[in-house]
């Protein structure tokens, strides 16, 4: 523990006597060592690839992107700020051309000085690795061209640089308002020119951050440890010293380590059959729970039986009970009937529920009238899932709903590491299902491509249901080419409504997660939790 | 000294069937646990009753019911998924699961599932391992050395993993052998697994068997005359494996039973929402502390049925052989 002593009184008593602390304010301490625990090691650690929640949390932290998000909680956290660039994008009137130019003095973690070229540098990696969110940038002018050549060390002609002057202009092949929240994706961050094409998750690239990566050892654990030197714009710097970072595959053994005080941090919430005793002995104190942006849904696919039927679709919507829901997820579930989270421009509480109060028991009888009518009963449907206890969960209750109006339903339950690549291959034939998305940026985009026409392909389709609605696809499209998300917001909260009144999908809920630290941690002035990416590692300090 | 009393029991003449049930019928402790095993079957075979005087079926969900008990309202399962305990009466008997499933109805059903499969898989097992054992004892040659050495690499792969294997591959596209066909989802799945699996335990000593009654000459005496090779299979060498098959079946029964339980935790063998008591101790896993009854109820059905088999199948070999050793499972 380290204490700050404040006024020359107090500096005299100090340099007599180490550890006499007995004048002075007490303050949160800037410096010491916590250790934090992950479920599962993250995707990756090299910026170009690292997709999950685990990973991203830790890596905003590490290499700051051109652009960045505020480090705030709550909606003030969704604003896009300046992160390596001096402002935000100059965007030409046809939304085409972004012009960005890097702060002055910028450097790596070891000591390199940051180039403009080192983005176009970093955007070849992404490409050239397959990242999961290559599509973003494939939007780039010369993108496809620069893939197609074969060249890593090729041209990306949409990209110009000026290492002299830190300039950097890309032009889009087509306007995309959501490109701002692209370039503030740690996808986007820079790293140094040489750095390899192949994933670097052992040796992660030095980046612009309050942290650097250190001690990586894959599926272990590695450490975040305070970057000296850094200093860029309103970034927050590093309040504690080290983050060590370790993989307990074991929640029950997190929680119970968490408790004792062995353990400083959990990413992940408290073990189910541990969460109620957390919550009565340490809510408020030590734990906290938090509705992130995401949205929780049963996926009905259009081109099946029997959902091709809007009646039966509206008929499982009447019959869906989100009190249900919500113990399924061990009350770490906001039930709400809207698609699109709260937080986000457009969204707009749909009240009252087009199907009914989520706080109310569902309308079966209604549900099983519908059914009827459609000449759909009887019919077989089955529901996937995944083997993870809320998936699970939710699967065999949604396929019980189902039997209850008329039809015959029965969860299939597949293991979770290829059940997104399983309900989104078209051989499959996937009737209905569980789904969840978290957002990649924080932008009512993000969660609409999954219902957008578009994103229907034979295989690793992201559209499950299919859906193709017209009306969706042009209001979508209209809005995403404004980059002003503020200014379509209106269009955003006409496509969450349309899912609703055209039951094309099941939408029931937002995920909780939580926060729970030891007693080391000063819970009540540094646990700060953003909204794009959990945790925010900079606010963490010691009491 | 049971062993001890029927060993010097003298020869009376009698059929040997009945001397081996007069022997089994003294055996106490066996026929205690054959009647506890007796019971368990039939209690399964009740379970559409019990699930009719509770008012559920065994994949009904009651997660946001309530339940007066003692005239207080209770959640069947509260916000944080902790299930109710037992109650002790017509509803949720045994208390309820993480769904709201009430545990006594889907225990019943789930004894039906792990019997069934027990009981059908052990079946096939009888019936692949007398196949097995027969040709390559009788016919040994080529025949012998294709079978043995095929014997011999399914009882070195570790049983658990090879069904985890199978089950796993199977469980999303299915079995289709030419003109049989069977979903993944469906409970023939795990029962063809362990089956396989189980017929080598009894194949090889069967195979054993046949290789020393072969040579002796009752059966001889057939060949001479004229006896084809299927005719003496069949009708001579076949008789005399009962005994052994009928000392062998209690305790492939059981060890088909803890395979399936072992295959549902591990989500390779009975599919949801199908119970088995497997996969009821591996829904249970995550609520252990806060409601241990979702473990420890199927558990102590599992652990009693097995032993009620093993009890039960020693003192059938007891009656039978009583100084032949038999072993299942590694």
């Amino acid at each position: 523990m380290h204490w700050t002593l404040r006024g020359p009184a107090c500096a005299l008593v100090a340099s007599i006597a180490v550890g006499l602390a007995a004048c002075g304010e007490r303050e949160q301490n800037n410096s010491g060592e916590i250790r934090a625990a992950v479920t599962s090691f993250p995707d990756s650690l090299d910026p170009a690839l690292a997709y999950t929640g685990e990973a991203l949390q830790a890596l905003w932290v590490v290499y700051t992107p051109l652009l960045s998000y505020a480090h705030a909680e709550g909606v003030a956290g969704t604003q896009i700020v300046p992160g390596l660039a001096r402002a935000l994008p100059k965007i030409s009137a046809d939304g085409k051309t972004y012009r960005l130019r890097l702060r002055k003095g910028l450097k790596y973690s070891d000591g390199r000085a940051v180039k403009a070229s080192d983005f176009e540098h970093s955007v070849k990696r992404i490409l050239n690795l397959e990242s999961a969110d290559t599509s973003y940038f494939e939007r780039i002018v010369g993108a496809g061209a620069y893939l197609q050549s074969g060249r890593v060390r090729g041209d990306i002609s949409g990209i110009e640089t000026d290492d002299r002057t830190g300039a950097i202009t890309i032009s889009l092949e087509e306007p995309y308002g959501s490109f701002s929240n692209v370039l503030a994706m740690t996808f986007g961050a820079v790293v140094p020119g040489d750095t390899p094409f192949e994933n670097q998750t052992k040796r992660p690239p030095p980046g612009v951050g309050a942290y650097k990566l250190a001690n990586v050892r894959v599926n272990r654990g590695f450490e975040l440890v305070k970057a000296a030197g850094f200093d860029v714009g309103d970034m927050p710097r590093a309040r504690l010293d080290t983050i060590s970072i370790e993989v307990v595959k074991n929640r029950g053994r997190q929680t119970q380590s968490v408790i004792r005080n062995e353990l400083d941090y959990m990413t992940d919430p408290p073990a189910p059959d541990q969460l109620r005793s957390v919550r009565d002995r340490f809510a408020g104190k030590r734990y906290r729970e938090f509705v992130t942006n995401s949205t929780y849904f049963f996926f009905l696919n259009h081109r099946l039986q029997p959902f091709s039927k809007k009646a039966v679709r509206q008929a499982v919507n009447y019959a869906l009970d989100e009190r249900a829901l919500v113990r399924v997820f061990g009350g770490l579930l906001e039930p709400s009937c809207n698609f699109l989270p709260p937080r986000l421009a457009g969204y707009e509480k749909i009240e009252p529920c087009t199907y009914g109060d989520p706080d109310a028991p569902p309308d079966l009888g209604r549900a099983r009238q519908l059914v009827k009518q459609a000449g759909a009963e009887g019919e077989e449907v089955t529901v996937y899932g995944t083997e993870e206890p809320e998936a699970k969960g939710a699967a065999e209750y949604f396929a019980d709903v189902l039997s209850q109006i008329g039809l015959k339903g029965s969860p299939r339950i597949i293991p979770a590491a290829n059940y997104y690549a399983t309900i989104g291959n078209r051989k499959t034939r996937a009737q209905a299902g569980f789904a969840n998305y978290f957002q990649d940026f924080a932008r009512a985009t993000t969660f609409f491509s999954i219902v957008d026409g578009a994103a229907i392909a034979d295989t690793n389709s992201t559209n499950f249901g299919n859906i193709d609605d017209p009306q969706i696809d042009a209001a979508l499209a209209r809005a995403d080419r404004n980059p002003r998300a503020a200014a379509v917001a209106k269009d955003y909260a006409a496509v969450d409504r349309r899912l609703l009144e055209e039951a094309h999908l099941v939408p029931y809920g937002h995920r909780e997660l939580s926060v729970f630290f030891s007693d080391r941690i000063d819970f009540d002035e540094c646990t700060a939790w953003h909204p794009v990416y959990n945790l925010d590692y900079t606010s963490l300090c010691l009491k | 000294m049971d062993e001890a009393r029927h060993a010097l029991e003298p020869a009376t003449g009698d059929d040997p069937w009945r001397l081996a049930l007069r022997r089994l019928r003294a055996n106490r402790v066996a026929i205690g646990f054959g009647a506890l095993f007796a019971v368990l079957l039939a209690l399964s075979l009740a379970a559409p009753l019990w699930a009719h005087v509770a008012g559920t079926t065994p994949s009904r969900n009651h997660l946001a019911d309530t339940i007066v008990i003692d005239g207080q309202r209770r959640d069947v399962v509260t916000e944080d998924r902790v299930p109710i305990g037992p109650t002790w009466r017509a509803k949720y008997f045994l208390g309820a699961d993480g769904n709201g499933r009430d545990v006594a109805v889907r225990l019943l059903y789930g004894a039906r599932n792990s019997l069934f499969i027990g009981i059908t898989a052990t079946l096939i097992s009888v019936l692949l391992a007398v196949m097995l054992g027969l040709l390559a004892g009788y016919l040994r040659g080529w025949v012998d050395a294709v079978v043995s050495r095929a014997l011999d690499v399914v009882w070195a792969f570790p049983v658990l993993l090879l069904g985890i294997a199978l089950g796993v591959a199977l469980a999303r596209d299915g079995l289709r052998l030419g003109p049989l066909s069977i979903s993944g989802g469906s409970k023939w799945i795990p029962t063809l697994i362990i089956g396989v699996v189980g017929a080598v335990y009894l194949a090889r000593p069967l195979r054993g068997l046949v290789l020393s009654l072969r040579e002796q000459d009752f059966v001889e005496a057939a060949r001479a005359q004229g006896a084809g090779p299927l005719r003496i299979m069949l009708g001579e060498l076949l008789p005399n494996l009962a005994s052994t098959i009928l000392v062998f079946v209690p305790l492939l029964v059981a060890n088909a039973i803890l395979l399936e339980g072992a295959l549902s935790f591990l989500g390779a063998g009975v599919r949801p929402p199908d119970p088995s008591w497997g996969t009821m101790i591996g829904d249970g896993v995550a609520l252990l502390t806060s409601a241990p009854h979702l473990m420890i109820v199927p558990g102590v059905m599992l652990v009693a049925t097995v032993l009620a088999l093993n009890v039960l199948g020693d003192g059938v070999r007891a009656a039978l052989d009583p100084r032949a050793k038999v072993r299942v499972g590694r």
